[in-house]
């Protein structure tokens, strides 16, 4: 059997994710990706907001994260997520809720700051719809 | 020998007491389940992030061309303890059987042999602050009636406020007095230090002196930002536990007293029934003796 690598996903709510696959990629602060394979050096870093995704039995499957830690060792990838959550957890009528409610606040924003919530608000509904396959996440 | 109707009244009393205790401990059943879900969800996150940090910071320790950054000072390099921020916890009401005495007995205590000459204390539960007043302590601050939902308010206050005091050079430490939640019927009285870390070469992960970890961008503000994330989790855990533990003593307690409710119930319905009976007999016995005569 090929090195597989254990991945991790925990958050203060719960435990999200846990299980050998075969490769992960998960989003950084820095917006950018890290694409991990068994062996990897060890490495620890800061996640951003996306989707992590991993291959397990040949098949890819995606799992939302916001911010946090990853920390990678040759055969495990741990990622302490202030949220996180699998595609099965997605609320989809809430996500797109969200995603309306924030196209409505983002045209009525008055300062910056209302700017840029509603904007981590949009961005946020978008991750999670584009995790469980909804048209309007493609565009993200 | 009290009379019959003296017993009828004390049972009815007991029964009353008893319909109020077994309402008490079903209440703190539903609490500590919720406490207790969130608590067992949080320990895994709580146990990975110490364990994060630990090897950043072996990391960082055991790199000579590493230049600690002001974060990693705080958690690495000890000073001598003179002046010390403590989070006291207890619980705002009572009827929990020892919790509270038990964590109050710990603040003595570590209070009695630690070597610092100032004290910044942190109250949370009424216990406490009364405790604080008690022992003419004025507490820096004081937060009573904390619903579960109002614990990261708590966490994020005193999280800030005691590293800004370290970085201002305030305070040398942060300490956290609990009750460690083991089971719904037990806790352990806990002093714990969130920072500086305790960190002593057994616990510091073997492999991350052997192969260094990369730190993206850099190990500095990888531990600044991670850091103040590990305190405020600490600090939750902890409130949690706490919490947790409080409701499971409650429980316990008012388990206890409906039992002993119970059994009071019966002892007097004993010699309420013996009183009854005594009574029947002499009638009877006066009744056969006036036929008789």
């Amino acid at each position: 059997m090929s090195p597989m690598i254990k991945l991790e996903v925990v958050t203060p709510e719960r435990p999200v994710f846990s299980a050998e696959v075969a490769e992960v990629q998960f989003p950084t602060a820095s917006r950018g990706y890290y694409g991990i394979l068994p062996g990897h050096t060890p490495l620890m870093t800061e996640v951003g907001d996306g989707l992590l995704y991993y291959v397990q039995d040949g098949q890819q499957h995606w799992i939302t994260v916001f911010g946090g830690f990853a920390e990678v060792g040759p055969d495990r990838v741990t990622i302490l997520a202030r949220e996180s959550e699998t595609v099965a957890m997605i609320d989809l009528e809430r996500a797109e809720a969200s995603r309306q409610r924030a196209l409505k606040l983002l045209k009525e924003a008055l300062t910056e700051h209302d700017l840029a919530i509603a904007q981590a608000k949009l961005d946020a509904s978008l991750i999670r719809l584009q995790a469980a396959g909804h048209p309007a996440g493609h565009g993200f | 020998m009290a009379g019959l109707q003296d017993i009828r009244r004390r049972i009815r009393s007991v029964k009353n007491t008893q319909q109020v205790t077994k309402a008490m401990k079903m209440i703190s059943a539903v609490k500590l389940r919720k406490a207790q879900e969130r608590l067992v969800a949080l320990r895994p996150y709580a146990s990975k992030m110490m364990e994060v940090v630990r090897r950043v910071v072996g990391r960082i320790r055991g790199d000579a061309e590493i230049q600690p950054g002001p974060a990693a000072q705080t958690f690495l390099s000890p000073r001598e303890e003179k002046r010390i921020r403590v989070m006291l916890v207890a619980s705002d009401k009572g009827l929990c059987g020892g919790f509270n005495a038990n964590v109050l007995k710990a603040a003595n205590v570590f209070l009695a042999e630690c070597s610092a000459e100032i004290v910044h204390l942190d109250v949370v539960g009424k216990r406490a602050a009364e405790w604080a007043k008690k022992h003419g302590l004025t507490p820096a601050g004081e937060y009573l009636n904390i619903p579960l939902t109002g614990f990261q308010r708590v966490v994020t206050e005193i999280s800030e406020g005691a590293a800004a005091q370290y970085h201002a050079d305030e305070i040398d430490a942060l300490y956290v007095i609990y009750n460690y939640f083991n089971s719904p019927i037990a806790q352990t009285p806990t002093v714990f230090r969130v920072f500086p870390m305790e960190m002593d070469r057994s616990t510091e992960d073997r492999e991350a002196i052997e192969i260094p970890h990369l730190l993206e961008p850099d190990p500095n503000s990888v531990l600044e930002t991670l850091l103040p994330r590990f305190v405020e989790t600490e600090l939750l855990r902890n409130l949690l536990e706490s919490s947790a533990s409080e409701h499971g003593a409650r429980m316990a307690a008012m388990d206890k007293a409906s039992n002993n409710a119970g059994e009071m119930i019966g002892k007097l319905t004993l010699t309420m029934n013996k009183i009854r009976q005594a009574s029947i007999t002499n009638q009877i016995i006066e009744i056969v003796s006036g036929a008789n005569a």
